[in-house]
């Protein structure tokens, strides 16, 4: 690609379609042409730097109750398409029931870009390096699609194909995250390593989050997510089998650590080398299970 | 009746007076460039830019962009035969014959809106020949490198300025002082090392934006973001063919400089354009990318020094090798070559001194001023160096500087002597705050602490006949109306040069009006608000355009009421006579005058005042030796500490403590003063951590801020402390001299020791990143 010294925002029509159905049906009519957008803050991004080029940007973010947040206690949460970040972190129920999501969330850019940004917008831009895709598969999310044929829900442990790439069809629309009630006494991180402090990329993210699992020789349940390592936002499901076996020592914690940086394959950019990334799944994972392990306990103490 | 108000109470310079412009940018109704309106005329300019490091032009088609509705102009190099340059005129304002980076103005568009111009520019058929590049300065100073500006002997260039046609070395600045040869058996340590400084970028939040308009007659008019209205004025016009009275150019605040906005880049490129479509204006505002791709850099490095010292720790000698990565066109790079090349030594007094530093040609993006003015890159080897031929011979780090950094009277490289100077003060303080020789205690088992110092100096790097003036008047409601022609880039230059006026004169602080903004058709001269030169040099200009004024108004009162001038003073707007005790506000016949003692008419006038400033005795040097009287006009000098954690996890480096120094002679505003401080701590910290931009091939990789990290408010350390110390300068406004970009210079070689405490791993180059960090451990055995 030439290099691009004066990148421009290519042409485009926008289209305010009244509902799903029209959204859907301008999509299915226009596979290669037309593509829904919720917040922007990436797809204008890459449009800008001649990544993407669409004839037709599909504004999906003002349908049929894709603009609420809503939780049951039975139920779990479903969080609107269209909702941004900054309203998931204030929401109390996400505060109360599942707080590593309003963390992930936390860690997302700027506060002014959260007001665009969306998580439903995040997980179908399907970057390895997503901040929110890391809770959202941990907590064992569905997403709710508007297909042209009928509602569907999708397993988010198998949205992800490749770096941008989803199972979603032309024409499906993503109208919620659902995310179940989070297993009792559960505790999670997000730990994301940026080259500064504040609003970066990751070059490595680990999230942990762990409950209280009886029918587990170990007695917890351990999911880690790991961002920034693979094409896709990967599962260390190995180290996850591990910690479910074994006793939780830090003994097991560093093998399990070490299990999912073998699981990683990371590649070199310009945020990174692969030999760093490996060695930072391995430190951070420790990190993580260390200090999720440590707030189980406490929580156990306390009980 | 004594005035209440003693002369010396009421001046304020010293006092912390709030910003001038403090109120107007707060509330967002300052002015910049990109804020004024130029109604349904203005046409939208687009650049055509090389997509090669380095190639021919053998063919330019725009008929197709010409024929685009919508297109006013399109112009190439055959429009613009000539160069320009400020110290080594070696560009054409568009390509003709070759392009030398990959952003290099091939052609330019005007058209009736920005996509238009766009479309306009995709349509514009750019044949070329690629050429060989070259892209490391040391290759690029060999006989074996393809030579990218063959015309270098027929460039226009300064006489101080010793370029080496038929090569790429379009400065060579030696240093041959004392015997080094014969110097380094007298040492008892001699080290050798080498360093690459990676090229960065100023990276301003306002990026650069011109707006140009020739009229029928000829006349032209740039609105732009610029530290340099005056030097644009000269450069622009005379490679245009305009008289420079001809050509006006209006500065707006400006949204962040730092050099960047100094000498003549982009805003030549919208004068050039508006040539070809009189009458209307032109805009041209730089995205982001082109920021990276094609504003000044600060340059590239790579820099050998050897020292040696003797059992006491006495420095004996030094040869220091500097390859600057120039760029494509070093017409202003090359003094950064020299200002290097004079201060080469660093603030310490070294009897036998061979120096050489090259500005090479490669094909990066242009060189230009920075912050520092290539000190930060020289100090951040030679600092490092310092603390370790210190260490191996075991002498103390502060100590090995106590000893040998420079004192009023000691030898420069230059041969001359040093001016009275507060550096050893600054050294100790700086030491004392950090709390130097203590090894505290890491704050968590996975983290390991260390301390590290660095002195510096600098001088301000310009023509020796670098001048400034000033006017100033006043009004019938005693208001004083300032005229500067420096410009206010976020340092307080404003506020600054009102206090010194109020002072000099007589009035108020409150009573001082900058008018703003800087037009050169109104304004005074100001060579260019750079080289942290506007405190010192505009400030002496002031201080005689108000000793005018004052002999104006005193001789008028002094013949009313039949007194001598020794008696009267000006008082906070009154003249008060000392003798009589007789008293009048000076806005009473600033304007009108004073009727004469008889009654018969009047006399006085308006009152206006106005001095200049040139420094009087800075000389040249010899070419091959570098020896002479006095290089430069004086040195600001201080030092640095830093207290640092590195994460044994990650790699990470958190800066837990940042202690500045400064002689800057006297603090005229000393939270300005401190403001400077922090702003260059905190630059120099995000030079040392974060950035670098990522060249490839000739291409950046990193053209925006995703990639392009610079620290933010988060990444700073919770204790900086900023210490003022004053030693007064002789020919400086109260004594004051510079310190906005000093502040910057010892930073990283500062983190650089800290880390070497902390880990006992030292680097070729910045940015110290957590990766950087991390595997070196890893390789060090340091963590598994």
């Amino acid at each position: 690609m030439k290099p691009q010294t004066h990148p421009t925002l290519p042409e485009f029509d926008y289209i305010k379609p009244e509902s799903l159905a029209e959204a859907s049906q301008f999509l299915a009519l226009h596979p290669d042409e037309a593509r829904p957008f919720l917040g922007g803050t990436d797809i204008f991004v890459r449009m800008r730097d001649g990544f993407l080029v669409p004839k037709f940007l599909v504004d999906v973010k003002h349908l049929d109750g894709t603009d609420a947040i809503r939780f049951d206690p039975l139920v779990g949460l479903t969080i609107g398409a269209a909702v941004n970040m900054n309203r998931v972190i204030a929401s109390p129920e996400v505060q109360k029931y599942y707080p590593l999501l309003a963390e992930a969330c936390r860690s997302v850019a700027s506060y002014q870009l959260r007001t665009r940004a969306t998580i439903a917008g995040n997980l179908c831009n399907a970057s390895p390096a997503g901040d929110t895709i890391g809770a959202c598969l941990v907590l064992d999310g569905k997403l709710q699609i508007h297909g042209t044929a009928c509602p569907r829900l999708e397993t988010l442990s198998e949205f992800f194909l490749g770096p941008g790439k989803t199972t979603l069809k032309p024409g499906d629309i993503v109208t919620a995250v659902s995310l179940p009630v989070p297993p009792g006494g559960s505790a999670g991180t997000y730990l994301k390593l940026g080259r500064n402090k504040l609003s970066d990329l990751s070059i490595v993210g680990v999230t942990v989050l762990g409950s209280p699992a009886p029918s587990l020789p170990s007695g917890f349940r351990f999911r880690i997510a790991l961002s920034s390592v693979a094409p896709i936002p990967l599962i260390a499901a190995e180290a996850e089998a591990a910690l479910a076996e074994q006793a939780i020592t830090s003994g097991s914690i560093h093998a399990a650590a070490c299990l999912a940086s073998e699981a990683s394959t990371p590649i070199d950019d310009v945020r990174g080398s692969a030999r760093y990334r490996k060695q930072m799944v391995r430190n951070l994972t420790e990190m993580a299970l260390n200090q999720v392990w440590q707030k189980l306990q406490r929580q156990d103490a306390g009980r | 009746m004594a005035h209440p108000i003693t002369p010396k109470s009421s001046s304020p310079v010293g006092e912390s007076k709030p910003r001038i412009d403090a109120r107007e940018k707060v509330t967002g109704a300052a002015l910049y460039a990109d804020d004024i309106q130029f109604g349904n005329k203005l046409l939208y300019a687009r650049i055509k830019r090389s997509p090669y490091p380095h190639a021919l032009i053998k063919k330019i088609d725009v008929s197709r962009a010409l024929a685009l509705p919508g297109v006013k102009a399109v112009v190439t190099g055959q429009d613009f035969p000539g160069f320009i340059g400020l110290y080594l005129k070696d560009r054409h304002i568009f390509c003709r014959e070759r392009v030398r980076y990959v952003g290099d103005p091939v052609a330019g568009v005007a058209a009736i809106n920005p996509e238009t111009a766009e479309k306009a520019v995709n349509l514009i058929d750019v044949e070329y020949e690629v050429l060989e590049p070259v892209f490391d300065p040391e290759f690029g100073a060999s006989p074996q490198a393809p030579v990218l500006h063959p015309e270098l002997g027929q460039y226009i260039v300064a006489s101080f300025i010793l370029p080496r046609p038929g090569s790429n070395i379009s400065n060579h600045f030696k240093i041959r002082k004392g015997d080094v040869s014969s110097a380094w058996q007298k040492c008892s340590k001699v080290i050798e090392r080498k360093y690459r400084i990676p090229h960065i970028q100023h990276v301003p939040i306002e990026p650069h934006v011109a707006i140009a308009k020739v009229e029928e007659s000829g006349e032209a008019t740039l609105w732009d973001s610029s530290q340099s209205p005056f030097a644009q004025r000269d450069l622009i016009a005379e490679t245009l063919g305009i008289p420079q009275s001809k050509m006006r150019v209006i500065a707006p605040l400006v949204g962040g400089g730092f050099g960047g906005k100094a000498g003549v880049s982009m805003e030549s490129l919208a004068v050039a354009i508006a040539s070809k479509v009189r009458g209307y204006p032109v805009k041209l505002l730089l995205t982001r990318e082109e920021e990276f791709f094609t504003a000044f850099v600060r340059q590239g490095l790579v820099a050998t020094f050897k020292m040696g010292c003797d059992v006491d720790g006495k420095l004996l000698a030094m040869q220091n090798t500097f390859f600057w990565d120039g760029g494509a066109y070093t017409e202003y790079g090359v003094n950064i070559t020299r200002a290097a090349g004079y201060s080469c030594t660093g603030p310490y007094e070294v009897p036998n001194v061979h120096t050489d530093s090259y500005c090479v040609y490669t094909n990066h993006p242009v060189g230009g001023p920075m912050r520092g003015f290539g000190m930060p890159e020289m100090h951040s080897g030679l600092e490092q160096c310092i603390d370790e031929l210190a260490h191996e011979i075991g002498m103390d780090a502060v100590e090995f500087r106590r000893r040998n950094c420079l004192k009023g009277g000691s030898i420069l490289p230059t041969g001359g002597r040093m001016h009275p100077t507060g550096l050893s003060e600054c050294l100790e303080k700086a030491a004392e705050a950090i709390d130097w020789g203590r090894k505290a205690q890491p704050s968590a088992p996975n983290k390991r602490r260390g301390k590290g110092l660095a002195l510096m100096w600098k001088a301000p790097a310009m023509p020796g006949n670098a001048g400034s003036s000033a006017w100033i008047e006043l009004a019938e409601d005693g208001t004083l109306t300032l005229g500067v022609g420096c410009q206010d880039i976020g340092q307080g230059a404003f506020t600054v040069a009102a206090q010194m006026a109020a002072a000099a004169f007589g009035v108020p602080y409150e009573s001082v009006r900058v008018a703003t903004p800087v037009d050169t058709r109104y304004s005074p001269y100001e060579w260019q608000t750079v080289a942290s030169r506007i405190t010192w040099s505009t400030g002496n200009a002031i201080i005689a355009a108000a000793q005018d004024a004052r002999r104006q108004v005193l001789n008028l009162v002094a013949r009313a009421w039949g007194e001598t001038t020794d008696d009267l003073d000006i008082v906070n707007g009154m003249v008060v006579s000392f003798k009589s005790e007789r008293e009048i506000p000076v806005k009473d016949f600033a304007v009108a005058g004073l009727p004469k003692p008889d009654g018969n008419g009047w006399m006085g006038g308006p009152i206006i005042g106005r001095g200049n400033f040139i420094p009087a005795d800075v000389t040249g040097l010899d070419p091959e030796t570098g020896q002479g009287e006095h290089a430069v006009v004086h040195f600001t000098t201080g030092a640095q500490a830093i207290e640092l954690e590195v994460d044994l996890d990650t790699g990470r480096i958190e800066i837990l403590k940042g202690v500045a120094a400064f002689d800057v002679g006297k603090a005229i505003n000393p939270e300005l003063v401190k403001a400077q401080m922090e702003g260059g701590l905190i630059q120099g910290i995000s030079s040392a951590l974060f950035e670098r931009l990522q060249l490839k091939d000739g291409v950046v990789q990193n053209a925006s801020f995703v990639d392009y990290r610079i620290a933010t408010s988060s990444d700073l350390p919770k204790s900086v402390q900023s210490i003022i110390v004053e030693v007064p300068q002789a020919d400086g406004p109260w004594g004051a001299r510079g310190i906005g970009e000093h502040s910057m210079v010892p930073t990283l070689p500062a983190i650089a020791n800290a880390i070497y405490d902390a880990i006992g791993i030292r680097f070729e180059g910045p940015p110290f990143t957590a990766e950087k960090i991390y595997l070196a451990m890893l390789d060090a055995g340091i963590v598994k």
